[in-house]
């Protein structure tokens, strides 16, 4: 068990002086490798709170999350009894706002940072920047550019370069496809689930897409209100009644789907999860 | 980071929170310019006793007020010190010689390493930073190993003293009034209250509309460009950036990381401020309406009298003695 969390209660200080709760009594697991998580839930709900748990850039107020071994609690922190980086080093943390990392001169040393950090030569580390960037869909000649001129889009994309860069065991985005295109949504969260399917890596997405949870995902976490409320399959999850009780849409699949049986008495063979394999079933249908 | 008061409203209750932002700006220009004028040991032990006293009545957390003056401790203690080693005025008050021996060096380096080992387990770590500061000096005055390669001497005078005493208390209190400003006052009432008490400089074509504008916009943006900060060290230090440790040529990459992030962010959010205030129509140095009006109280009055009371007394008080 790569991350394993253990009644987890998390307060943010300063406001008011009851704070605000952001995690109630978190218990979770999540395996180093083969899993494909999304996790969901409203503004406010928790979500980057538990996600930023899972690399120790946020300590439990009480309870404890074990990473790799590593038993994360307050006291031990506080008292730096034990060292954080090789916690960062396997779980990559890719932040919401690109602009909160971006810094450097060039996109090259930007994506070069995180590995030099943790003690990667920079031979190597400039040979894993140019085979990263042309996984997240740019080519070579972004690498000397300046990270500041380039678009949102660009630079969301060389923000996860820069985490990739890093190797990680487990790679967390928080909202990774947000003011993106849909083409270039698409094309992402195909490299997010081939980076999956071919390292054999845990991928975990914050998302508010139902499309691409029905899609992709393998398990959902759904977030209501600092408790975790779901932990499991999607197909279960968006046919379940709690989902308007959530606030959480119907995939638009699955919506269709629906619709054919109720309206047009079209019964498909499978579950189709994705807007192809829809298309596949109804041929089956309607030959 | 979290804990820096200056400059942040905190919402409460008390006559503070209640009374016009223009009399509480008058009301401080008139007490800082007490602060300054006291110059003997007794009026600003009473100054200091009303301050407290101001805190208590206006039932402000003062907790809160002194962990804003946290950051300012080191810049106090080091004032006071320069004081009472380069001062050289008045009566000398006592003196001693500090004997420069190699094993006297020893002892002090000892002490210090024994400081540099020690500090992170403990509590009050400033405090114990004077102590060791007072102690190396200390050693150098008393201890006598061996034979020494050179003196000095270590004089105090009596202005030396004085003259410490009334910076550290005069910054002390300047701090802590314009906290108390700025923590009852909300951001906008004290743009309304700048503007207005600056409004009489606009016979010498000054645009005090303006500049009440900008320092408003700057203390506002104060504890957001914080939590912003908060935000890039998170995501810095989750690309391995340990903000906690790291030796002096890591140090400075970890500062550039932080900085260039922060002034990029700063530089966008004034752009898109810009714009917003423009879609609302705002045209600078155009007349505009309010939503809130001030209104002046008789607990207004009351303080503005009480505080030009205090200034007078503190100025009678410097004449007569």
């Amino acid at each position: 068990m790569a991350i394993k969390f253990n009644r987890v209660d998390f307060k943010y200080k300063g406001e008011g002086k009851k704070g605000y709760l952001a995690l109630s009594n978190i218990s979770l697991s999540i395996q180093g490798e083969g899993e494909f998580i999304t996790l969901i839930g409203e503004t406010g709900s928790g979500k980057t709170t538990l996600v930023q748990h899972m690399n120790a850039l946020l300590v439990a107020d009480s309870g404890s999350v074990d990473i790799y071994g590593i038993k994360v609690e307050k006291e031990a922190v506080k008292k730096k009894k034990i060292r954080l980086n090789p916690i960062r080093k396997k779980v990559g943390l890719v932040f919401q706002f690109p602009e909160y990392q971006l810094f450097e001169e060039t996109v090259l040393k930007d994506i070069t940072f995180g590995p030099k950090n943790f003690g990667v030569p920079e031979k190597d580390a400039v040979e894993t920047a140019k085979s990263v960037i042309k996984i997240v869909g740019l080519d070579e000649s972004y690498l000397e550019r300046s990270p500041f001129n380039l678009s949102g889009g660009e630079k969301k994309r060389v923000s996860i370069a820069g985490i990739l860069a890093m190797e990680p065991d487990i790679l967390i985005l928080d909202e990774p496809t947000s003011g993106l295109d849909p083409l270039g949504r698409n094309a992402l969260l195909k490299v997010f689930f081939d980076i999956h399917q071919k390292l054999n890596k845990t991928v975990i997405i914050i998302t508010h897409d139902m499309n691409t949870v029905y899609e992709y995902a393998k398990r959902v976490l759904v977030m209501r209100d600092s408790y975790l409320v779901y932990d499991g399959d999607p197909v279960n999850l968006f046919t379940s009644k709690n989902i308007e009780n959530w606030n959480l849409d119907v995939p638009d699949v699955l919506d269709l789907t629906n619709k054919l049986e109720r309206d047009l008495g079209i019964s498909l063979k499978t579950r189709p999860r994705s807007a192809s394999d829809l298309t596949k079933a109804l041929e089956e249908v309607l030959r | 980071m979290k804990n820096i008061v200056i400059g942040r409203f905190v919402p409460g209750k008390g006559f503070l929170y209640r009374m016009d932002p223009r009399t509480k700006i008058i009301a401080l220009v008139f007490l800082m310019a007490s602060a300054f004028i006291i110059r003997d040991f007794t009026t600003m032990f009473v100054a200091v006793g009303l301050l407290v006293a101001l805190l208590f009545v206006g039932r402000i957390n003062i907790i809160r007020v002194f962990s804003g003056l946290r950051p300012l401790m080191y810049l106090l203690a080091f004032t006071f010190i320069f004081q009472l080693l380069f001062n050289t005025q008045g009566d000398l008050v006592a003196s001693w010689e500090l004997h420069y021996s190699p094993l006297n060096i020893l002892a002090v380096t000892m002490l210090v390493v024994t400081w540099f080992f020690v500090r992170r387990r403990l509590p009050f770590k400033f405090f114990f930073f004077i102590a060791t500061f007072v102690g190396v000096i200390a050693l150098f005055a008393t201890l006598r190993l061996g034979p020494a390669f050179a003196t000095g001497t270590l004089n105090i005078h009596q202005n030396a003293i004085e003259t410490g005493f009334f910076i550290v208390m005069r910054l002390l209190v300047i701090v802590t009034l314009s906290t108390i400003l700025t923590l009852t006052t909300k951001p906008t009432d004290l743009n309304l209250g700048l503007e207005s008490v600056m409004s009489p400089l606009k016979v010498f074509r000054i645009r005090t509309e303006e500049m009440a504008m900008i320092i408003s916009i700057s203390l506002r943006y104060i504890p957001t460009l914080l939590d912003e900060a908060n935000k890039i060290m998170l995501a810095q230090a989750s690309r391995g950036v340990d903000f906690s440790e790291g030796k002096f040529k890591d140090k400075i990459m970890q500062i550039v990381s932080l900085l260039v992030p922060m002034f990029i962010i700063s530089f966008k959010r004034s752009d898109e401020l810009a714009n917003a205030m423009e879609a609302r129509s705002f045209v600078p140095g155009q007349p505009r309406t309010r939503l809130h009006q001030l209104t002046w109280g008789f607990a207004d009055t009351v303080a503005l009298v009480v505080s030009l009371l205090v200034l007078t007394a503190v100025i009678t008080s410097r004449v007569v003695m």
